[in-house]
C-alpha cells in the first residue's frame, strides 16, 4: 500500500520567513492572473447586464478594445496594489503561503505596493528576464522587488501544517497491518 | 557512714587505666578488616523485612503527619518561579507527542479539511521545487557553493546574516 510521505521538517517547520523561490512565486502569480481575470470577466458581465437593464441596449466591453485594455490595466493595478498594500499578499500568494515584506522583513507601505505593481508590469515586458533574480540573486529578489525595496518570503503556518501531516499518519493510509480491516 | 578511701582510689585508678587503654585498643583495631569479615549478606538474609513491615502501622504514621501543614509550608510561587517553563516546552518532542497520542487525531479532526490538506501538499511541493530550481539553476552557472553563504531570509525574520 502506498503511503503519503510526511514532508521533512526542513521543508515545513523551518521555512517560515525564508525567501520564497521561483516555483511558489510563479504558481502564486498564475493563480492571481486567473483570479483577476475571473473577477474582471465577472465585473464586465455585470456591467453589461446593468447597462442592458437600464438602457435596453447590449454593451460588450470587448467591442471597445482600447477601453477594455485601459479598464483591464486599471483593474490589474487595483487588484495587486490594493491587496499588497492591505495585507502584503494577494489571493494567489495567500494560497501558496507567500508574503511581500520590506527588504528588512517588515510590512510594506502603500507606496511600496504601488511601485511594486507598476514595476511588475514593466518586468512582464522584459519577457521574464527581470525575474531571473529570483533564482540567481542572493535575496531571491526580482527587478520589481529591487525597485520597490521589497522581498517575498514564505508565510504559511508551517508548524501547524506539519502537525496536520503527523496527525494524518494515524489515518487508514498510515495504520499498520494490525489496524487494517481484513480483506473480504 | 564514711566512704571507703581505698575503694575510691581503686575506682579512680580503674578509670584512669580505662581512659588510657581504650583509645589504644580502638587504635589497634583495623575497622576495615573487621568489616570485611562481617558477612552483611548473611545478616540481611536473617532479617525478616516483611515481618518488620507488617509490624509498622503505616496508617498510624500517616495519621500523625499533618499534610496540610506541610503543604502550607511549601512556597508554591517560589517553585513556579524556579521552573523554566520554556526549557520544559523545548524538551517536549511535539512530533512524538502527536504521533503516539490521540492528540494527532484531535488536531486532524479540528483543523483538517480537504482544502487545508490540498494547500499543505501544494505548499510543501512548491518549497521542494523552489529548492530544486535554485540549486540546479546556480549549479548550471557554477555558483552552487555560494548558495551556502546566501541569507535564508530578511534580517527581521531570520536574524542578521554575516556576509562572507
Amino acid at each position: 500500500m502506498t503511503t503519503v510521505p510526511v514532508p521533512s521538517a526542513e521543508l515545513t517547520v523551518g521555512r517560515q520567513g525564508h525567501y520564497a523561490g521561483a516555483v511558489s512565486r510563479l504558481a502564486a502569480f498564475a493563480a492571481d492572473v486567473g483570479a483577476s481575470w475571473g473577477a474582471y470577466a465577472l465585473g464586465a458581465a455585470l456591467i453589461n447586464a446593468a447597462v442592458k437593464l437600464v438602457t435596453g441596449h447590449s454593451y460588450t466591453l470587448s467591442n471597445h478594445q482600447v477601453l477594455a485594455l485601459i479598464s483591464w490595466v486599471v483593474w490589474e493595478f487595483v487588484y495587486f496594489s490594493y491587496q499588497w498594500a492591505v495585507s502584503g499578499k494577494t489571493l494567489g500568494m495567500a494560497v501558496l503561503g507567500l508574503q511581500v515584506v520590506t527588504k528588512q522583513g517588515g510590512p510594506i507601505s502603500g507606496r511600496q505596493a504601488v511601485i511594486r505593481t507598476i514595476a511588475l508590469g514593466l518586468c512582464l515586458l522584459t519577457l521574464g528576464i527581470a525575474f531571473l533574480g529570483i533564482v540567481f540573486q542572493r535575496e531571491r529578489r526580482a527587478l520589481n522587488d529591487f525597485l520597490a525595496g521589497t522581498a517575498v518570503v514564505y508565510d504559511w503556518d508551517a508548524r501547524a501544517a506539519r502537525l496536520r501531516w503527523m496527525a494524518r499518519k494515524e489515518g487508514p493510509l498510515r495504520r499498520g497491518p494490525e489496524h487494517t480491516a481484513p480483506a473480504p | 557512714m564514711t566512704p571507703n578511701p581505698i575503694g575510691s582510689k581503686v575506682e579512680q585508678l580503674a578509670q584512669a587505666l580505662a581512659e588510657r587503654i581504650v583509645p589504644l585498643i580502638v587504635d589497634a583495631i583495623d575497622i576495615d578488616t573487621l568489616l570485611d569479615k562481617v558477612d552483611v549478606e548473611k545478616i540481611i538474609e536473617r532479617v525478616d523485612v516483611e515481618k518488620i513491615i507488617d509490624r509498622v502501622d503505616v496508617e498510624k504514621i500517616i495519621d500523625r503527619v499533618d499534610v496540610q501543614k506541610i503543604i502550607d509550608r511549601v512556597d508554591v510561587q517560589q517553585i513556579i518561579d524556579r521552573v523554566d517553563i520554556n526549557a520544559i516546552v523545548d524538551d517536549i518532542d511535539i512530533d512524538a507527542l502527536v504521533e503516539h497520542t490521540e492528540l494527532g487525531s484531535i488536531i486532524a479532526r479540528s483543523t483538517t479539511g480537504v482544502v487545508t490538506e490540498i494547500l499543505d501538499v501544494v505548499r510543501a511541493q512548491g518549497v521542494g521545487l523552489d529548492d530544486f530550481i535554485l540549486r540546479w539553476g546556480n549549479r548550471l552557472i557554477g555558483r552552487r557553493k555560494r548558495l551556502a553563504t546566501w541569507p535564508e531570509g530578511p534580517p527581521l525574520l531570520v536574524g542578521p546574516t554575516v556576509a562572507p
